[in-house]
Formats: C-alpha cells, sequence, structure tokens
C-alpha cells in the first residue's frame, strides 16, 4: 500500500469535487484528489455545460441567492481559470432564454416569476418575460415556429465548454501542487480523534479534512462516515448535431448552438435507475419540440446521441454538510456543479477549510428532507 | 487521379462547382467528381485541412459534399441525377 | 443473399435492408449492370464473380422484400427497426419501420484503418477504395501509384491495376518480421484449402515479376502534399527515400464492422491474432442477444464462400427457432453446408497469423498522426489523456473530443484501443471499445420527428 498524507483527501473527480480541490489549492492547502472516473457514472461530462440561474430555487429562497452569487463571480472565475492554464473555456456570457410555445406555458412562466421576484430577499431575483416580437428580433437569423409564444430572459445566464471547465482547474489544480489521483475507487475510510485514514485498493491516504462530493456515490461514502445523504440518479438524453453556421445566439435549456456550430438538444427527466441507453421515444419528443421552436432545424443531421445521469437529492438543492460524528468530514452534493463551481471553489472552500460558515447555511441541510417527510 | 476506363454509355449532365460535368449514369457524386481530376472534396470542420474521399463505402465520412443546397452528404452514396448541384465544402464559420 | 434464400425456401417472410444501390454486397458490388453492359471486364473478374452473379439472380427470385438504398438508424430493443434512404437527406425522405421476430445482421468487414502521418492528405486510400471504382464506375487511377500494407487483398488489387496497366511505382510491405516462421506450424493444415494459397503465391508472383520496387520491413511510411498527396516517404533501416505518388493505397487487413452489433449490446470477444473484435456466437451465428443473429465478415473474417455458407446456416437456425421445421431437420439440412465450410476454414488460421498486423501499424510511432480523422484528434493528445489518468475508451472520448465526429469511432476505434492499451501494457481486451449509440447512420432531425 502506498501512503499518502494530505491537509485534505477530496473524494470525486468531477466538477464539484474538482473546483472545491481547486479552490483548497489555490489557499495554499496540500490536497489530494480520489477519482474513480466511471464514465457510466459521471454527470459531469454529460451536461448541458450551462452558467444558469434562471428557472432555479422554487421554495428555497436561500439557494436563489446562492445561485445569484454564483453567477456573478462566474466571469472571473473563468478568467482567472483561462490565465492561469491557457485553456479557452468558451464562455459566454450572453443572458439565457427559455422560450416557450402556447398561452398556457408562457402564463406558467410569469406566475413563476413573479412567485420567484416575491420571495426573493435581496431583490436581486432578475428575470424579465419577452414578447414573441421581442424574441424574434433576438434571432435574426432564424426563424421562430409559429406556436412560439414568447420567453423569459435571464441576462445573467451564459453556457461554458463543461468538458474544458473541468479540464482547466483539473490542470490548474495539479499545477498549483495539487496530488491528482484518478483510477481509485474508495474500500474503506477509518475515522480516529485527529485524522481520517482512506483506503482505496492500492493506497492508503492519511489527512484531517475529507470532502466526499461524488456524485452518486456520495450517499455510500458519507454513510461510512456518519452522514445520510440521499441523491438518486435521473437520466437525461441528449441530441448533437453536425456543425453549422452560428445562427442562435443565446442558450436555452433545451436547445444550444455550441461554439463548434454543431446544435445540442435536450431536456428529458427520466427515473429509470443507472440506466444510461439512450430511447427512441425521448429522442423524437426532443427532436419534435425543438422543431416546434425552431423550425429549420428539421434539415440539420442528428450525429450522435447519448444519455448520462444527474445527480438530485430529495428537493434537488444542494446539500452541504458537515459529520457531527467526524468533525472534518464533509459531504457536498448538488445539481449544476457547472453553474456553482465559482462559488464552490470559493466560499464552500472557505467553510471546509476556515470553518467560516457562510449565512443562512442551514437551509443546506439534508434534515430538511426529514421536515418534509414528516410533513 | 482517376481517369474511366471505357466509353460511358448514358450520361446526364451535373455542375460541380459552377461547371458543367457530364458523367455517366449510375455513378455515385464521388466518382463522378473524381473522374474531373478532382481530390479535394471539402475542408475539414477543425482546421480547415483539404480532405477528399477516403474508403468509397460510406464508412468514413470523408466524401461530404453540399449536394442541392444541402450539406454534409456522403457523396459515395449518392448516384447521380441530372441538373444535380454540387458544392465543396468550407469550414463554416463561428461567429 | 444466401440467407435471405434459405428463409424464403422454408416459407418466411424476409426484408432485407441494403444500404447500397443494386445487389452485390462489396464483393460482388455492381455485379448485375457489369455483367449486363460491361461484359468483357465481368469475366476478366473470375470464377467467383460468375458465382456471385448466379447467387444474386437465385436472391432476387427468391421472394424476399429487398429495398435498397436504406441506411438502418436504430434498432430498438424489441427488433423494431428504423431505417431511412441512404441517399437521400431531405426531411421529406420518410423515416420507415420495420418489426422483425428475429434480426440477421450481415453488414460485412471493413479495411482496418491504417494511421501514419498524413493519411488524411486527399490521395490516400484503403486498396479497396479502386475495387469500389472500378466495379461500380469503370474508374481506374491515373498516374503513380503506391501500395502499401500488408495481407492477401493487397496482393489481389496490386494484379488488378497490372492487369489494367496502372503504374505501380513501388510496393511497401509491412508484413511482420519472421510472420512466415511464426505462420509455418498453421501450414499443414492450411495446405487442405490449398486453391487460396496458390492463388495468393501467384499473386506475388506476378505483383514480382511485373518489376515493380518491392521494399519490406518497411518501418516508417509518410504522406506528403499540400493540398492532395505529392510523394511517400518511406522509412527503411533507419534510411529514408521519396517516392512519387498520387495515389496511396494502404490495407492491414480487414476488420468485422461492429456498429450495429454493439448498438444492440451483443458480446463481443477480442480475437487477438488479427487484433479486432468480434461478436461472440455460437455455430449458427447465434449472438448474445435474444432473436439476433450474424452471418459473414461481420463476424469472423473468412471471406466470400464462408460468408455464404454462414448465411445458409443462420438462415437454418432462424426457421427452427421459428418454430418452422424441428432441429433434427435443421441439422440434416446444415449437413452439406458444414462440409462446404470445412472446404474452406482450414487455410485461415494459416492466414490470419502470417498477415498478422505488426504494431508499428496498429499504434503510429509519429505522434502527430491523427488517431481520429473527424475531429483531427493526435495520437499525442489521447497518449497524454491516458497519462492523466483517463483509461476507459468513452471518459477519453470526453475530454478529447476523439469518436464524436460523423464516422462515429468507425475509423478510429480500434486505434484508440491499441493506443491505451499499449500506454497500460495490457490487452485491448482489458480496455474495452466505445460505447456504440443511436443513431447508427445520421439522419435529419425531421426524418427522427416524423414531421411532414
Amino acid at each position: 500500500m502506498i501512503k499518502e498524507n494530505a491537509e485534505v483527501v477530496v473524494v470525486g473527480g468531477g466538477v464539484i469535487g474538482v473546483s472545491l480541490a481547486y479552490g483548497m489549492v489555490k489557499k495554499g492547502a496540500k490536497v489530494i484528489l480520489i477519482d474513480k472516473v466511471d464514465n457510466r457514472l459521471t454527470a459531469s461530462r454529460g451536461n448541458f455545460g450551462l452558467v444558469w440561474f434562471q428557472g432555479k430555487g422554487k421554495d428555497m429562497p436561500r439557494y436563489v441567492e446562492w445561485c445569484i452569487e454564483a453567477i456573478e463571480r462566474w466571469p472571473e472565475f473563468a478568467e482567472n481559470l483561462e490565465t492561469e492554464t491557457g485553456f479557452d473555456l468558451n464562455y459566454e456570457k450572453t443572458g439565457g432564454l427559455e422560450i416557450f410555445l402556447g398561452e398556457e406555458e408562457h402564463q406558467d412562466r410569469v406566475n413563476f416569476i413573479e412567485e420567484m421576484s416575491q420571495a426573493s430577499r435581496s431583490g436581486r431575483y432578475d428575470c424579465e418575460m419577452i414578447s414573441r416580437k421581442e424574441l424574434q428580433g433576438m434571432l435574426p437569423k432564424i426563424k421562430l415556429g409559429k406556436e412560439v409564444s414568447g420567453a423569459s430572459f435571464c441576462s445573467h445566464d451564459g453556457c461554458v465548454n463543461p468538458l474544458n471547465l473541468l479540464k482547466a482547474m483539473n490542470t490548474s489544480f495539479q499545477e498549483k501542487g495539487g496530488s491528482y489521483r484518478p483510477g481509485q475507487s474508495v474500500q474503506k475510510i477509518e475515522c480516529s480523534s485527529n485524522d481520517f485514514k482512506i483506503e482505496t485498493g492500492t493506497h492508503s491516504f492519511n489527512a484531517k479534512k475529507l470532502v466526499i462530493a461524488c456524485g452518486l456515490m456520495t450517499t455510500k461514502l458519507a454513510g461510512m462516515v456518519g452522514m445520510k445523504v440521499p441523491v438518486i440518479p435521473e437520466r437525461g438524453q441528449i441530441l448533437v448535431t453536425e456543425r453549422t453556421s452560428r445562427v442562435f445566439n443565446y442558450p436555452t435549456a433545451e436547445i444550444r448552438q455550441n461554439y463548434d456550430g454543431s446544435f445540442m438538444l435536450g431536456s428529458s427527466h427520466e427515473a429509470v435507475g443507472y440506466n444510461i441507453e439512450t430511447s427512441y421515444e425521448v429522442l423524437q419528443n426532443i427532436a419534435k419540440r425543438a422543431i416546434r421552436i425552431l423550425p429549420s432545424l428539421k434539415n440539420l443531421q442528428l450525429i450522435r446521441s447519448w444519455a448520462a445521469l444527474r445527480v438530485l437529492t430529495p428537493d434537488q438543492k444542494p446539500v452541504y454538510l458537515e459529520s457531527d460524528q467526524y468533525p472534518g468530514a464533509h459531504a457536498i452534493t448538488s445539481h449544476s456543479g457547472v453553474s456553482l463551481a465559482s462559488i464552490h471553489s470559493s466560499i464552500l472552500v472557505e467553510w471546509i477549510l476556515e470553518e467560516r460558515i457562510p449565512p443562512g447555511f442551514t437551509a443546506f441541510h439534508p434534515k430538511r428532507f426529514n421536515v418534509q417527510e414528516a410533513i | 487521379m482517376f481517369k474511366k476506363q471505357y466509353e460511358s454509355h448514358e450520361t446526364v449532365s451535373i455542375i460541380f462547382e459552377g461547371k458543367n460535368l457530364d458523367v455517366e449514369i449510375g455513378q455515385t457524386v464521388a466518382s463522378a467528381i473524381l473522374v474531373g481530376g478532382n481530390m479535394v472534396f471539402r475542408s475539414s470542420v477543425v482546421s480547415g485541412q483539404p480532405r477528399g474521399p477516403y474508403c468509397m463505402m460510406g464508412v468514413c465520412f470523408e466524401c461530404l459534399l453540399e449536394i442541392d443546397g444541402i450539406p454534409n452528404q456522403r457523396a459515395c452514396m449518392i448516384p447521380v441525377r441530372e441538373a444535380m448541384k454540387i458544392k465543396r465544402q468550407k469550414k463554416t464559420k463561428s461567429e | 443473399m444466401a440467407a435471405a434464400i434459405t428463409a424464403r425456401a422454408h416459407g418466411l417472410s424476409v426484408l432485407v435492408l441494403d444500404e447500397q444501390p443494386s445487389a452485390g454486397g462489396q464483393i460482388f458490388r455492381n455485379i448485375e449492370s457489369l455483367e449486363a453492359t460491361r461484359n468483357s471486364e465481368f469475366s476478366k473478374l473470375g470464377q467467383e464473380y460468375e458465382f456471385g452473379s448466379s447467387l444474386v439472380r437465385r436472391f432476387k427470385k427468391c421472394g424476399a422484400d429487398y429495398l435498397t438504398d436504406r441506411s438502418v438508424w436504430q434498432i430498438d430493443n424489441n427488433l423494431q427497426i428504423h431505417h431511412v434512404s441512404a441517399s437521400a437527406s431531405k426531411s421529406n425522405s420518410v423515416n420507415s419501420h420495420c418489426q422483425a421476430k428475429r434480426l440477421l445482421i450481415a453488414v460485412g468487414a471493413m479495411e482496418r484503418p491504417m494511421p501514419l502521418p498524413g493519411w488524411t492528405i486527399p490521395g490516400v486510400m484503403p486498396c479497396t477504395a479502386v475495387d469500389v471504382l472500378y466495379k461500380s464506375s469503370g474508374l481506374i487511377p491515373d498516374g503513380e501509384v503506391v501500395l502499401a500494407g500488408s495481407g492477401p487483398l493487397l496482393l489481389l488489387i496490386g494484379c488488378r491495376l497490372i492487369d489494367v496497366g496502372v503504374h505501380v511505382s513501388a510496393f511497401l510491405d509491412t508484413s511482420m518480421n519472421g510472420a512466415l516462421l511464426k505462420a509455418l506450424p498453421l501450414l499443414p493444415n492450411a495446405l487442405r484449402s490449398h486453391k487460396y494459397l496458390t492463388r495468393g503465391l501467384s499473386f506475388l508472383w506476378k505483383i514480382r515479376k511485373a518489376g515493380i520496387p518491392f521494399y519490406s520491413g518497411i518501418q516508417n511510411i509518410e504522406a506528403l502534399g499540400t493540398s492532395k498527396l505529392e510523394k511517400v516517404r518511406i522509412g527503411k533501416s533507419g534510411k529514408f527515400f521519396d517516392v512519387t505518388a498520387d495515389l496511396l493505397l494502404l490495407h492491414n487487413g480487414v476488420i468485422p464492422n461492429v456498429q450495429i452489433t454493439r448498438n444492440l449490446g451483443c458480446e463481443h470477444r477480442w480475437y487477438d491474432v488479427q487484433r479486432y473484435w468480434e461478436p461472440i456466437v455460437d455455430d449458427w451465428g447465434n449472438t448474445s442477444v435474444e432473436h439476433v443473429s450474424i452471418a459473414g465478415d461481420c463476424g469472423r473474417v473468412a471471406g466470400a464462400a464462408i460468408s455464404e455458407v454462414s448465411g445458409h446456416l443462420a438462415a437454418l437456425e432462424t426457421v427452427y427457432q421459428l418454430g418452422v421445421i424441428s432441429k433434427v431437420v435443421r441439422d440434416n439440412l446444415s449437413q452439406p453446408h458444414r462440409i462446404e465450410l470445412a472446404r474452406h476454414k482450414h487455410v485461415r488460421p494459416f492466414l490470419d497469423k502470417l498477415f498478422q498486423p505488426s504494431k508499428t501499424w496498429l499504434v503510429p510511432e509519429n505522434d502527430k498522426t491523427l488517431a481520429c480523422r473527424c475531429e483531427e484528434v493526435k495520437v499525442s493528445e489521447i497518449r497524454e489523456t491516458v497519462r492523466m489518468g483517463i483509461k476507459d475508451p468513452d471518459s477519453l472520448k470526453s475530454m478529447t473530443r476523439c469518436g464524436m465526429g460523423y464516422c462515429q469511432a468507425r475509423m478510429c476505434g480500434l486505434t484508440v484501443s491499441e493506443i491505451i492499451a499499449e500506454e497500460k501494457k495490457v490487452s485491448p481486451e482489458e480496455i474495452g471499445y466505445f460505447k456504440v449509440r443511436s443513431p447508427i447512420r445520421p439522419i435529419t432531425l425531421g426524418q427522427l420527428a416524423e414531421i411532414d
């Protein structure tokens, strides 16, 4: 067994684990990052790459503020990474759209925005409805489908190349002295009074602090250190078309045109366990809806499809937890790891390293699920 | 570089890059273009390097041409038709 | 075709979906037209071609529903098959469906990609490309041709080129050094199908006799040219020299086209002698997926004669599985086919061993070589990603874009597995292959959505 020591061991090489590890080495901590590299389970390599805010945080105002803050930090976060590594993140903060078909979808959104604005404590909830005419004006190079009734627009939203983000953070992490240990899977965790011994098949890592951020495996590993963190998989399927000239310059949660000109289409939600197969019906539905929104997409060739598993807590909001039983062990899980990378690598890192608890942090404690169950 | 080994029987007239070509009926677009001495079909979508047909049997997707306004057609799988308009593909610009 | 004939003979309803515009597959490409309008050439193509012609005639008469120009792009778990036109991509080319009780996959083989520096320059092609052009369009190379690689097919193509007067300026033999010695133990058994051997030797003799400069023990090949191929740089025993060329024809063996069997989730095994994955099948062509069988070179590559036999056998199995004949009858009817199979199979182990692809040509040493043509991913990038800790092809795909292009890893899949295997010092069998997802061929969003 190879023995290694560090101040912090991070388990999980997805966008959350890597952003935490990256933030920590920037603060001068000695960090080891263990990454199983299981492509079947990783959400970080199968996502849409949105840096997104609108539509999030229903029933949890604290989360809305958290998202706003993350989005506001993103441009600087991206610039730092690009300067540090030379990687181009293809981050575009153009503002983001949600496009609606028919009056009902339109009205639902109006209601949602109203609710969210009222609930927002800081008053910074910022999302506006735009008419069909205004929307077409924003998209001079492509015609909207007949049923498009309008859209909601949030100027904070944007998109990024999620694979480059992962690569850049990992590269910078290692260049700043972080130790990356891929291809290893945690078998055992031993907790003593002042440190943790983490064993994989080949290595034994010792650290004062432990951070568990390994997506769908978080429940199992967090359980080893006295934490109950429920997560379930939710499948999403995506279509990717051939490259074509740039005509669609705003991302939506269902359609975005990548930097290289290919269109990515998605937004499906299925509870199918750990199944990452694509299905004809879902792919067809995605294509149908995309064509209703932008009819000229019908002539584009579909080159490939894929499916990946989202990591969802019961209310789809983050869980940030330190173990009561074994202080020093932390569990972090969240949807929107990309959008939150800026805040995970800064504020959450301060919480882990310096015990600086952000205000209203108890909102992210998983005991809220028990409360919900009781109700 | 390719040449026809025998005289064409029936021909059709197609337009490649604005020029008329008489090609034998029953040929694929790829072979019709090749026989005119044209080896370059497109510029690659990543770096713009010149590309031409490779496998001739539909598995490599190198022979992509714009045919009658529709891009990214596998020329080796498409038979020629009268008045077909064929263009080379350039790398699309991302704005 | 053989399978359709046999299945029809027992009264099954048969649908044959062919991506090509006319019957014949790869070997007998355009055979009907050749026989009808280019008869002098047809007769030169040999006895095998006459057999092919007769097979096509019997196939056309057997009553199978034969659709040409169809690309299968999705097969559901319940064997519903979705297909579109192979040649028209407008969204008004309809997405058709058909429900099968049993599926036979006979999509054949393809050339093993032979990555080398400059292999994407127009003018570099696999050797079978000229075969296709000749058979379907009567085109022959015009200019200087260099042949490079190893394998019986390269010799055959070489001979055809000599026959039509093409100038072959060099034959670069990349066969493994000492291959004959290694294959020798298999020779005695191979002599039982000696016709293959004498044919092969006659090809070799013809090429030598034509005075074509023949170089063996080649270590490096690089294709050079700005917008098209101009010359080939050859490295042998540490020395380099250039040969002018307009066409460089490559060959490094034939591999089964496993795109569909992979997509269906059939189990595959690694055939180490010839360095490819083949679907795992029983004696009747049944794969590990229920109701799905294969025939021909999309499994162990064995040539036309064996492919035809395997088609008949797979069809007999299907007829039995659908309850039309009993096991005993199936076994009896299969006897003549098994005897035919035995006649031809003896030479394969010897040939496979003799023409084992050597490592130099599986994993390009020159790091600047493109492993993935579609996305232009260099071998060096793949190696770097592996050294970063990525060892499964799908994770590598996410990190490098290798395998994301139009061809969906048909051209780079094996190379990627070989590179990762070499870096990790294990067999490609342990590394595995990319996950193959739908669409098996590109289709438009309009075809998928089935809008008018």
